[in-house]
């Protein structure tokens, strides 16, 4: 079993980067490694309630991110840095995630054995 | 001596991020450390197509990712849905999927996500391009 952090820095409009991070992140759940998530840069956007990626062509793969909790993924951090620059608050969160500080997810980072980034 | 398993993002043209990997792959090896297996994700999985017809004095990284797997015996696998939703697909998927052709053949091999967390699990370092 390894500690996996995953993060995630692309908008969820634009790429096809963190679907298959998502992916990534489940599955290796599935495979029962330790996985902590990181929304970083314009990811947080993932975080914004009532997305329609349908209608740029997208599948409706961010309604799969509440599914993390059931994937037993507890640590969902989001950079609170990147959130008051896109003005999130937490109330907006379309699934559970915490605000973290810089120093939080440097903490997380050094526990992680590998580092993915989407 | 230390085990790799090598994770390659980037498409085989327009960034440098395959060529880089294989750099990377080649001196890990000369160092004496092993490398266990390639795996393509996301636009990666172009490396493997067989239809890439770089100029002849150009780097043909197809080539260079095959040649590397027959001398040191490392597997390339591709994320297959990561490559079905490219475009890049094996014999088998074009006879599932009637295609009438294929693109990617071997030592390429399809295979799922879990190749790439069990390659995670069993070596001691995820490089990723």
């Amino acid at each position: 079993m390894k500690q996996i952090c995953v993060i995630f820095r692309h908008s969820p409009i634009g790429n096809s980067a963190s679907r298959e991070g998502l992916d990534f992140a489940l599955l290796s759940a599935s495979f029962e490694q330790q996985v902590s998530v990181v929304f970083t840069d314009e990811a947080v956007l993932h975080l914004v309630k009532n997305q329609q990626p349908e209608l740029v062509g997208s599948k409706d793969y961010l309604s799969t991110f509440k599914a993390l909790n059931l994937y037993d993924i507890e640590t969902v951090l989001v950079c609170q840095e990147s959130a008051k620059q896109f003005g999130l608050k937490q109330d907006d969160f379309n699934f559970e995630a915490e605000l973290a500080s810089t120093t939080d997810i440097q903490q997380v980072l050094a526990q992680s054995d590998e580092v993915v980034v989407y | 001596m230390n085990k790799f398993i090598i994770q390659v993002n980037g498409t085989v043209y327009g960034s440098t991020a395959s060529f880089r990997a294989l750099r990377f792959t080649e001196s890990v090896l000369s160092l004496g450390h092993e490398v266990t297996r390639i795996f393509f994700y996301q636009d990666g999985v172009s490396n493997s197509s067989h239809l890439i017809c770089p100029a002849s004095d150009e780097h043909d990284l197809h080539q260079a990712w095959k040649n590397l797997a027959s001398e040191f015996d490392i597997q390339l696998i591709n994320c297959v849905s990561a490559a079905l939703r490219r475009g890049v697909i094996s014999e088998q998927e074009a006879t599932e999927n009637a295609k009438s052709q294929f693109n990617s053949s071997d030592p390429f091999e399809m295979g799922g996500l879990g190749e790439l967390v069990t390659g995670i699990e069993t070596s001691d370092r995820l490089v990723c391009f």
